[in-house]
Order: structure tokens, then sequence, then C-alpha cells
């Protein structure tokens, strides 16, 4: 499916974009070096749509800005589709042979007229007309979209409805176009392309497929479940339920990272064994049976597999300190002493090959060609193909790409009288994720010291906070202490935390009702309200 | 397809020797391809040319003045001499001129010191007494990662224009005029009162030494073990050089621009953010929980056979669906592999997940 | 990042409103213009008048031989604080101080001109014509017809380089695009030249028809008018004209541009940057703004003398103009300052002599003993070159040039390596900074002639020729090409000045 993860075409293309629709992508704090590919393209001459319930940076240079509610993106893709389906900008012939199902979308964006999804998002309705007619305009078009999009409850559905746009306008299979994921971190891409999912094998295989399943037991020498695992939003919730009792974790910090941390407590107070393996002390680790100390990425060779499907090498510069040791020597030990005959590796290398020898997608690519020739993109089936810079360029699919006709739902927790805000939740660019690496260093320490949530201007008069006040965000949840931030870059009527304070942990407030595909929490809407403190600066403990 | 755009084809003379190239290249282009050298210091590919360093000044026969390489655009049949004795003399009063305003003298060369080196190249150069420019420094600069020194800036503009161009951010700008021109921010503040996001694209691209980072000069080492790999930190997967001494990453460098695909560029988090490599909040030994409940130190073996123990237990106990395993985006696509195998070819169950799925 | 701001070009209007470079100020500039901050301060800072508001007296050569350190102290003890700066092109009525609104303040007496006259191309004495016949003409024949005359004329541009005019129309009417501009370079700022202030005082109409010709010619709209910054009733002089003769001009928009005290922003590629907001720091040419000019269109520049002529080349033909000259087409606006008796401006034929541009301003002071032929840039002449024709094409064969044709006259009461020392004083404190030969070079030279002048000895001036040779090569525009050409030429032409072991004196 078009929108399954990886971006459909290159970071280096997009220095080339006639048009590129940002959307829930605040890329200069999370993705700066792909901000500074659209920075050149707007340079160039580049028109960028951006819709972002922040006013970000990149909003600064759009040409189009849509400032969008909080978890309104479904109604606001509707009415994209259904302006340009009314104005006639569709690309009928694309829509003719390399998709089915369109009359569907046509029927369900009939109602979302410009002007209802004015009354929902926020967004004049001629802005959003504007909008869709410059997308349609050029072909070299592009979409790039991150967590923004994905961690809502209708995340799903605000994928499809993104995936809708390309293919209704035939912005597929050409350079600086396409549906272009972000990943957030280093190698999620990696670990999804490795089978580190409930539902696939490496390779996007599915569990499910008893030929798969075949080709892999006789691979790995082993009897393997035919089941769909569960995914890691459904386990903290088997956890909390008392039905998932052991637990192994690698390279996470559980409790800081995931939504609704006093539920993940609770499960972890009741689970019965849990090994945590990592670089650094963490929350999560207070609850640990068995602790492993492994090796960060400058102690251990191996491969990251980036936004654009690029495979690359990581490697080893310095030994790691101490005992502690890389990851992948750790799982094989562990694998054996339970039993199981995991091969003696000697280098990753061996166990890349295992993988694209199982991996039809990769299998042209081994650690030696990447030594050879840098970076190899898959798909790559073979050792002479060279890398596929963007996707579906032959003929655009394979098949023919299914439309998917989508219908706005509220998000799970909207505002009430006792919670009046919306509270979204983000990536700043000084720390990443939970800040065990970031706030070892002085800059990031400096710029950004200490969690805040930015109020908008009007919302903070309201209620007599000064920019630099104490204040308790308070949720149905949990409550965090930080400090105020006036700004006029949010909408009134929301607030925004960054998440990476382990003594203001945010994810004590978000909600973890997942996404009903692929389990993501929503983090991106809950309903929360901001309570005075008296405590002054001397007297609050860091 | 897309159309490709129309290029002409068509020869040049470089130093008497035909070359192909293409309209819209400049000299400094077909030069680079040959193999060519011709020295640059306000040049950066990144960058729209400049032409202000005068370093690539080369002769075109038909153009009265000497004309800058890197922003001439390359005509059919141009004849031109990069090595001519006016070029050479040139260069070398043009050298002499750089060194009566720079404060390093010729035999100590600073980190990244382009200058240094091509003053050398020239021979023997004019004895001038030094101009004293009165370039100032920014008062009380506070920033953590890079020191400014006016003296040993030539002013080729390569920081301001990469703030205003690549990063885009405007934290810094060319400021007064002359002599007195200098490298300022908004009202000469500190850098960590401004626009600035740390990215240290300017030091990176500092030809003279005058923007250094504070981190390697507190080592004080040369020539570091450059281990080329792929930043640990967001998905763009950008590719840099960790600089190590002595078992230790001093400092992380960017691969040349246009090599990679971050064209030489990385952000704060990448160049900077490596601190934690070394910290001493680092876990170095196994730990197993004991009967008392405190978390004590244990060797490899006990550790690993504790953790497949406990687990093999609770599949005992209640199945092996009630196992889940937790990879991780930030360990590598070989790491993820083996816990995902661990879970299934070991354990029996397909409970892997990672906690980024999207 | 964006390379034009359609607010940047306010922003220094704004600074200058402003009246300093606070940080208050320049948040308040970057939020109404929503340029950075960084940007508007960089830019702010390059500019004279905004960086040292206030009085102002003048030490070019001219104000410094008839008594700049005089007026100083004169300033100094009746308790006024003031700026020493660059010529302010007053040299007719040297020495000079302005006030903080470019009002003169102290002066001598009012320069002279030539007597009213039908057979000079400008006649500054003469009366204005409000009905612009050479406009309609223009419309009437064409701009095919108009181009013609303009070649017919041999006009030469008469802010410098003294190329022919129709060179630089002819290239800008062959640029295809919808947009164009037209720009007037009232800059003048050239130490020793005042001749466009005169004209913009006296004829202002010459100079808007003259315009209105330009862009009716090239089928430009917008025509914009760069203006010294101090020269504030100039200004407003073509503003008056400007709303006078609207009847005319209704098909053009005309820009008023103040300039902010900056020599630099006379270069063109410097004034189109100003215009558009940024540092005056000249462009690399080519690409040329003929090609590539204001906002990237584009544009054709001219001096203020250039366009002023085109009155008499349209409506007397371009034939009758070319007959005026001595030895090169048409009269020629030539100021004269310095050891003469009536310092002003004469409209002469062009090619006349230095003795025959005297004898127009009522004959020398003292024993003559060098001249600048054409203003700073021009360097140094000795006396004997008196007799040889003031043009374009001649002067560059003995190493200087016409330039602006600000002629000022040194006699012999004058050290020759002080005078080298001030005019070279000037080059330094007007470089942009941007090239290293300029920025280096002038303050090498300007260094090496104090050290001479402190102690006499001449090996502080050994590398001066190799030092100046790089700045004519190497430099991005003319003002580096031309800076040491003050301290070579007197070297050149006066050795016995420069190789003294300190015997003689150095007054002024």
């Amino acid at each position: 499916m078009l929108g399954a993860g990886a971006m459909t075409n290159s970071i280096p293309e997009i220095r080339d974009a006639e048009v590129l629709f940002v959307i829930g992508s605040n890329t200069t704090e999370a993705h700066p070096i792909i901000a500074m590919e659209m920075k050149r393209a707007v340079r160039n001459g580049a028109q960028l749509i951006v819709a972002d319930p922040r006013a970000i940076w990149l909003s600064d240079i759009a040409t189009i800005y849509m400032q969008l509610k909080p978890g309104t993106d479904v109604w606001l893709l509707n009415a994209l589709a259904h302006v340009l389906i009314n104005e006639g900008l569709t690309d009928n012939d694309f829509i003719l042979n390399h998709t089915e199902n369109f009359e569907a979308v046509v029927e369900a964006v009939r109602d979302y007229t410009p002007e209802s999804a004015e009354e929902v998002t926020g967004v004049a309705a001629d802005l959003i007309r504007k909008a869709a007619r410059l997308y349609a305009s050029r072909r070299k078009a592009g979409i790039y979209y991150t967590l923004g999009i994905t961690e809502h409850t209708h995340g799903t559905d605000n994928v499809y409805g993104l995936a809708n746009l390309v293919l209704m306008t035939g912005h597929l299979g050409l350079p600086s176009a396409g549906l272009n994921p972000l990943r957030g971190q280093n190698n999620v891409q990696g670990a999804n392309d490795a089978g580190a999912s409930p539902l696939y094998y490496p390779g996007y295989q599915r569990v499910e497929d008893e030929g798969v399943r075949e080709k892999f037991e006789e691979a790995w020498g082993a009897s393997l479940s035919p089941e769909n695992g569960i995914n890691l939003n459904v386990m903290m919730a088997e956890m909390a339920e008392g039905n998932l009792k052991g637990m192994y974790v690698m390279g996470e910090d559980i409790v800081l990272s995931e939504p609704n941390a006093s539920k993940i407590e609770r499960g972890l107070n009741q689970c019965e064994f849990l090994v945590v393996q990592d670089i650094f002390e963490n929350e999560t680790l207070r609850y640990a049976d068995v602790i492993l100390p492994a090796a960060c990425f400058a102690e251990k060779d191996g491969v990251f597999t980036n936004s654009d499907r690029r495979v690359q090498r990581v490697r080893k510069a310095v030994d790691p300190p101490g005992q502690a040791r890389a990851d992948w020597e750790v799982l094989g030990d562990v694998a054996r002493a339970a039993g199981y005959g995991m091969p003696h590796y000697t280098h990753p290398r061996e166990i890349y090959a295992e993988m694209a020898a199982l991996s039809p997608k990769f299998s042209g690519i081994s650690h030696e060609r990447i030594e050879a020739e840098g970076g190899l993109q898959w798909p790559c089936p073979d050792a002479n193909h060279p890398g596929t810079q963007y996707l579906h360029q032959e003929g655009p699919l394979i098949g023919k790409a299914q439309f998917q006709a989508i219908s706005y739902r509220p998000s799970a927790e909207l505002p009430s009288d006792d919670y009046p805000l919306v509270l979204s939740t983000g990536r700043t660019l000084y720390h990443y994720n939970t800040a065990t690496q970031t706030r070892c260093d002085a800059g990031p320490m400096a710029h950004q010291p200490e969690c805040f949530v930015q109020v908008h201007k009007r919302d903070a008069r309201k209620r007599d906070l000064r920019h630099g006040d104490l204040v308790v965000v308070v949720s149905r949840r949990g409550r965090v202490e930080c400090r105020v931030h006036v700004t006029d870059k949010v909408r009134p009527g929301c607030v925004w935390m960054p998440f990476h304070f382990a003594e203001s942990p945010t994810n004590k407030l978000t909600n973890d009702a997942g996404d009903s595909v692929t389990g993501t929490g929503e983090y991106k809407v809950c309903a929360v309200r901001l309570e005075k403190t008296d405590r002054t600066e001397e007297t609050r403990s860091v | 397809m897309e159309k490709s755009p129309m290029t002409d084809k068509f020869d040049i003379t470089l130093n008497g020797i035909r070359l192909q190239c293409e309209s819209g290249e400049t000299i400094l282009d077909v030069a680079k391809r040959d193999g060519t050298y011709i020295p640059t210091l306000c040049h950066d590919p990144r960058l729209d040319p400049a032409g202000a360093c005068r370093s690539c000044l080369v002769e075109i026969d038909g153009q009265r003045r000497l004309q800058p390489a890197c922003a001439f655009k390359v005509t059919p049949d141009l004849n031109i001499h990069s090595e001519s004795a006016r070029v050479r003399k040139h260069r070398k009063i043009l050298m002499s001129l750089y060194m009566a305003d720079h404060g390093a003298p010729l035999e100590t060369e600073h980190n990244g010191d382009q200058l240094t080196r091509m003053a050398r190249d020239c021979g023997p150069l004019l004895a001038l007494n030094p101009v004293e420019a009165p370039r100032a420094a920014r008062p009380a600069e506070d920033n953590p990662y890079f020191t400014f020194d006016p003296s040993l800036c030539i002013l080729c503009a390569r920081c301001t224009r990469y703030c205003d161009e690549v990063e885009a951010v405007n934290a810094i700008t060319l400021s007064e005029r002359g002599a007195s021109t200098t490298i300022a921010t908004a009202g000469q503040r500190t850098l960590m009162d401004t626009s600035c996001e740390l990215c240290g694209g300017c030091v990176d691209t500092c030809p003279t030494g005058a923007l250094m980072e504070k981190k390697p000069a507190k080592l004080n080492q040369v020539n570091p073990r450059k281990v080329r790999t792929t930043c640990n930190y967001c998905g763009v997967g950008c590719q840099m050089d960790l600089n190590v001494v002595d078992d230790k990453v001093i400092k992380v460098s960017s691969p040349e621009p246009g090599t990679t695909l971050n064209d030489g560029n990385l952000c704060v988090k990448g160049r900077f953010a490596y601190d934690f490599i070394h910290h001493q909040d680092r876990l170095t030994s196994p730990m197993i929980r004991g009967t008392d409940g405190q978390l004590h130190e244990a060797t490899w073996a006990e550790a690993i056979e504790t953790a497949a123990r406990g687990l093999l237990d609770v599949k005992e106990r209640h199945g092996a669906d009630s196992l889940g395993f937790i990879s991780s985006s930030r360990c590598t696509g070989e790491e993820n592999y083996m816990m995902q195998k661990l879970a299934r070819a070991a354990f029996g169950t397909n409970n892997c997940h990672q906690c980024a799925a999207t | 990042m964006q390379q034009y701001s359609a607010t940047r070009g306010q922003i220094l209007k704004l600074l200058e409103a402003e009246g300093d470079t606070s940080q208050e100020s320049i948040k308040r500039v970057s939020e109404a213009t929503g340029v950075p901050e960084a940007d508007v301060y960089g830019t702010a800072r390059f500019y004279d008048l905004i960086v040292r508001p206030g009085p102002r007296v003048c030490q070019g050569l001219s104000c410094l031989m008839a008594g700049t350190e005089e007026l100083c102290e004169e300033l100094t003890d009746a308790g006024i604080s003031f700026h020493r700066v660059s010529c302010l092109g007053q040299c007719d009525r040297a020495p000079v101080a302005l006030d903080g609104q470019m009002t003169l303040t102290h002066c001598g007496p009012k320069g002279g001109i030539s007597p009213d006259s039908s057979e000079l191309a400008m006649n500054l004495a003469g009366a204005e014509d409000l009905n612009y016949p050479a406009l309609a003409l223009a419309r009437k024949n064409g701009a095919e017809w108009v181009a013609e005359q303009l070649e017919s004329s041999g006009l030469q541009g008469r802010g410098g380089a003294g190329f022919p005019a129709h060179f630089k129309w002819n290239a800008v009417r062959k640029e295809s695009g919808p947009t164009k501009y037209v720009i007037c370079n009232a800059d003048e700022a050239e130490p020793g030249t005042f001749k466009d202030r005169e004209l913009m005082s006296r004829r202002p109409h010459l100079v808007i028809e003259g315009l209105a010709i330009a862009a009716f010619c090239i089928d430009a709209t917008d025509i914009y008018l760069y203006v010294r910054g101090e020269f504030p009733g100039p200004g407003h002089s073509l503003e008056q004209a400007i709303k006078e003769a609207a009847q005319h001009l209704g098909d053009f928009n005309f820009h008023m541009v103040h300039g902010h005290g900056a020599y630099i922003c006379g270069e063109e590629t410097a004034l189109i940057e100003s215009i558009e907001g940024k540092r005056g720091m000249p462009r690399l040419k080519p690409p040329y703004p003929t090609q590539e000019g204001l906002f990237g269109k584009p544009t054709l520049m001219n001096n203020v003398e250039t366009l002023a002529c085109l009155h008499s080349v349209l409506c007397r033909g371009g034939d009758w103009f070319a007959g005026l000259g001595k030895t090169e087409p048409g009269t020629k606006l030539y100021c004269i300052s310095g050891h003469v008796q009536s310092p002003g401006v004469y409209e002469l034929p062009l090619g006349v002599s230095l003795d025959e541009l005297v004898q127009a301003a009522g004959g020398y002071v003292g024993n003559p003993m060098a001249f600048s032929p054409g203003g700073a840039s021009s360097g140094f002449l000795p006396i004997s070159e008196r007799d040889r024709p003031l043009d374009f094409r001649g002067l560059p064969e003995i190493g200087s040039m016409l330039g602006s044709a600000g002629a000022v006259v040194i006699n012999d009461t004058v050290d020759m390596a002080w005078a080298a020392r001030w005019q070279t004083v000037f080059f330094e404190d007007e470089t942009c900074g941007q090239c290293a030969p300029c920025r280096i070079g002038v303050r090498y030279v300007r260094r090496a002639l104090d050290q001479f002048i402190e102690d006499g000895d001449s090996s502080h001036l050994d590398h001066l020729n190799d030092v100046a040779w790089e700045m004519a090569e190497g430099s991005i525009c003319g003002l580096g090409m031309t800076a040491a050409l003050p301290a070579r030429s007197a070297m050149q032409h006066f050795p016995q000045g420069f190789s003294r072991d300190g015997e003689e004196s150095h007054d002024g």
C-alpha cells in the first residue's frame, strides 16, 4: 500500500521540487537537514504549502499556510480532494490506468465542501481551494509528513487521505513528487525492514502467509507461530491488564516515551520478569530484573536504513565502555542460552547476508556493496541492481493502487469544561526523544534546559499567566509541572509541550488510545487544563 | 518522464588543453572535473558564487580584467590561463595582503586553515607590515560550541552566506564596512540570543580557523582518525565522520559537500551532541536483581543465563504469547533482525515490535 | 533567504527614521519588513548617515586646503560636536560643515557657473521648458529615432567611464521580458565633484525629461532616482519637477530613493543593491545591469548629466550636440576647485585644457604645481599637463582619466605626500570591504604613507607599487582599481616629495 512507511522519493530530490506540501511535520526542528533541502527548493522558486496547528518556522516562508485545529486533518484532506474533484484538477488517465475505487472517494468527499471544512478545521475555505489548486498545478509536487499525521487515533485515515491526493493527481512515479513520511528516528525504517513487527517477517513478508512462514521455519530451523503478534500499544495495555508477563526491552525507555506513563508504571509493577538492554540508566530500568549494558552506535558495526530507504553503514570507531557489548552479540547469547541454535555470527555483515537472502526487497544489498558504492536504496532485488531512487517509476504501480474512502472521526479525547485545552506534544531541535543523549551536552541544555508548555497569549491572559511562570498541566491521567511560554504560534485553545524531560514527563498526560491499525498512541491530541502553582523557582526541585 | 533541460556542449581551452563543457558551468566546475587546481577561499559549492576572495582569478583572452573562475560561466572557445605570469603575480601579492591582514604567522597553521596552506603554495611573499584592521569580535559571546577570532577572519563571508542561503536562519551578517567589516549578530548579541540554531555549518565552512570548535580545541589534537558513519539521531541518515584520538570521539565532522545525501550539512545534534558516547552515566556492567530486591553487578554469563531462564519460566507458566519483545529503532538493522528472530525462533511468539512504528 | 523581498527596500528609509541602530530600532524594522534582524543590522551598519548621524565637517582635499582644521577648531570651541567625514560635494564652497539635517552651516561663497547661452547643451543658467518638447518628439518619432539621435550625438556616459551612451541603451532595448527599469544615478560623491548637485538644483526638468525619454525608449514604466543622502535640496528639486510635469509623465512611476552615506553606492551595481535594501557591495560583472539589474531585471542606469543632455540631443539633433565638442562630442560640465579664483561648475566644450577651464574660473591662486583632472580617482598630474585636452580618451594615455570631471588645482604650498595621504584616507573610509585587494590594499597604502610622513623613511613605500598593481588587477570594482592611484601618481610625478629623509616640511 502507498504510504506504508517509506518515502516514495528521495531526500536529494527535494531541492528540485516545484511544490512542497508539508503537513504535520515541524521539519526544521525534527529533520533539520531535510528542512535545509526544502529551504533550498523555496530559494530556487518552489511553492510551499504548510498545514500545521502550530505556526512553525516553515510557515513563515510558505506560499500557503493552513493553521488547522488539532485532530481535524481528515476533514481538511477530504476538502482538498473535494476541490480537486469538483474543479476537474484530477489526473484522469492516471486514475483510470493505475488505480481502483476512485468512485468511493468521490462519493465520500462529496459533503466535505471547503465551507464545511472552514467550520471544522478553522482554515478559510478559499485558502483550502488555493492549496488544492497549487498542489495540482505542478508535476513535481511532493507531500511530506511525519508524526503530526500518524500520532492520532485516526492516523491511518490521515495517511489514506494523503495517498488519495497523490493518486488522484498522479503525483507518483516522478522525481521530487510522491508521498513521503519523514522518519523520526535513525533506524525506524531499518527496524521495520528487519521485521521488528508483530505482523511482518523481515522484508515486509506477512506472518499470516503460510508460504512465508515455511520459508522462515526452514531457514531458521524452528517452528514459528502462525498467529499475528500484538503491537506495542496493545502490549502496554495487556501488561497493565496483567496478561503480558515477561518482557525484553532493548533501547527504549518505555516509561518516558509511551503515552499514559502512569498506566505503564502500573503494568511494569505487575510484570513477572523484565530484561532491559540499554546504554544509559533510564526510568524503565527501575523495574528490571536483568540489565544488559549495550554499545552505542559509535561502538559497533551494522547498518541503519533512513527515511528514503537508503541502507547505510554504521561503523565502529571506539570500544564500548566497561563490559558493555553490542546488542547483536548479546541477543545471540540470550537465544542460545534459551536453547535455540542461533548461529555464532562473527560480524553483522553475516547477519545482514542472512536477512537479505530471505528478503526479496533487499536481496541485492550487502555490506560489501555498501562499502564499495555507498548507501543503497531498496528495493534492490539483485546484486546488479543499482537500487531505487524513487518508487513506482516503471508504469507507476505494480497492479492497481486502491483509493480508500475515509470519513472524519473526532479525536478520542476532546476538550471539556474541566479540561478545556487541547495538548499536542512533539520534539524540539535541541533534544532528541527522551534526551538521554542530548542532555549530556551543553548546547541543548543552554538553549532548552527544562520543559515548557506553549500557551497562546489570549489563553495566558485569561488565566493570568506570564511568560516564565511555573504551571501544572493536568490531564485525566496525570499532572506535570513546567514553565509557561507565551506565544502566538499555537492556536487559541491549544497548548504544546516537548516530551524530552524526565522531571516533567509529558507522557503522563498523553492518551494511549491507539490507532486502530498501527496501534500508535494519540500523542497529538488530549484534553488538559492549566493550574497555577504557588511554588517559585527557588523551591522547585530539578 | 521529465524532459531534461537543453544543454549545449562545447569546448574551451584551459592552459592550452581543450576541455569539453556544458553551458551553465563555471570555469571552476570545468577545472575541477579536469583535475586542474585553481585556489579558492570564498567558494563553497552549496553557496551562490561570491567572487569576493579573488584567489581564483584567471586570465581569459579577450577579457580586459582577470575574472573569478568560481563565477564566470563558460562560453564556447574561451581561452583561459590559470597559471600565467599575470595570474601568479596577482596570487602572490593577494596572498601577501591576506597575510598582512591575518593574525596568524605562516608557521602556525590553524585547524582547517586553507588560507595559510594556500599562502605557502605561493612561494616567498612580500613582507608587508600588518595592517591592523579594526575588526570587532562579539563582546560577550557565550555559546558552548564555537569561538570567533576576528583577527583570523578574511571576510570571505562563507559563514554568513551559509547561514542565509543553506540554513536560512540569518543569525549572522557582515557588518560595518571597509577595514572594520566584521561578522556580527544583530546588535552584536551573543549567538545564544539570536535565531542561531547552533548547526555549526559556519564553523565547518570557515577556511581560516577564525571560527573554531571549542571542544576539540580543549584536546589540542592533530590528525585524528576519521571513521565514516551514519548519524544516530533522526531518520535523515546524515553521513558523518567521527574523529577519534586515543579511543575517544573528540569531534564530528561532515563529509565534503556533494558526496553524501546531507551535502556536507549537519544539525546541532549530529555535529555537537556526541558527549553521551563517553559519558560517565553509561551502563558498564550487567546487573541482576537479587532476592534482596536490589540490583547487583554480575558477570555476562550469569546475566545472560538469568535473562534466558526468566523469560523461559514466564513462557512455561503463561505461554509464549505472554512474552513481549520490544526492539529499537535506535539499534542497527542487524540487531532488529536478531531481536525478532529471538522472539520468533527462540521463544515462539510474534509479539515483537519497536518503539516507533511510524 | 528570499532574494527579492518587496519590503526589503524599505529598511534603510525606516532605519533613518529610527535614527540609530539600537537593538530596539533593529527589532522594529525587522518586524515591520520581515527582514531578519541580523540582515537589518548588517545593512544599517554599512551606511554612514545611519551609523553616524548628526553634524559633519568635510575632510575632502579641497576643504582641507581651504581650512578644514581651522573650521574644526572653531566648531569645537563653539561646543558643537561633529563627525569628520568624506567629501561632502561642496568643494566650490570649501571648507564646509553640515548640520544633522544636511543643511550647510559653515561654508564659503556660492560657486560660479557659466553664463546663460543657447550654445550650451545643458545651460545651467538657462530657463526650464515645462513643455517637455524632447519627450514629445520621442513619442512622435519613436524609440528607434531616439536611439539614432543618441548614437549620432556621440554622447558619452557622464558618470565617469565615458562609454558611448547608446551602447547601454541598445543593450537594454534588445533584452526581452516585460519588466525593465530606468535608474538615475544621482549619488554624486567623488571628491572634487559637484556638477550633478548644480544640475539637479538648477535644471531638474532636464533630468526628469531625460529619464522619461529613456523609459520610453527602452519600454520601462518604473523609474528610480537614487539621490545622494547629503543632497536633500537637489532631491527636493527633482521631486518638485516630477509634480510640476505630471501631465507629461502619466505613464511612468517615479521612485525617489535617498542615499545613506556611502560613496560606493555611486557604483552602479552597489547602487542597485542599496535600492534593494542591502549593503552597498558591488556585484560581479558579468552579468551587467543591462542584463540582470534591479530586482534581477534589465536595467538602464545613467548619470544625471547624461540624462540632462537628452533634451538638447533630441530638440536640436544629435549632430548639433556632437559639433559642440572640441576633441570629443558635446559640452561638458567641468567642476573646478582648489587653488583657483572662482571655484564652480563651468559648461565648456569637451576637450578644453586645464588652463582654459581655470580661465573660466577666474585664474589660478598662487603658483600651480599639480592637479587632479577628474576627482580623487584620477590621481594627480603635474601642472606641465596644463595644455592637454581634458577628455575621456586622452587622459588614460597618461595614466589618468576624466572621470567625473571634478578638477582640483594644487599649488606649490602643498606637500604631495600629504595630499596623497588624504585622498587615500577617503578611499579607506569608503571601500565596502568586500574584496581583499581593495579592503586590505588601501589600508596598507594609507598606513605606508602615514609611516613615511611620520619618519621620512622611504623604505615604507617599497611595496606600494606592487600593492597598487594588485589593487588595480584584483579588485571587484572601480573603487579598488583606482584607490591607489593618488599615491602611485604622486610618487610617479613628484618623486622628490617621496625620497626625503624628513628634512622638508609637510604642511598643508
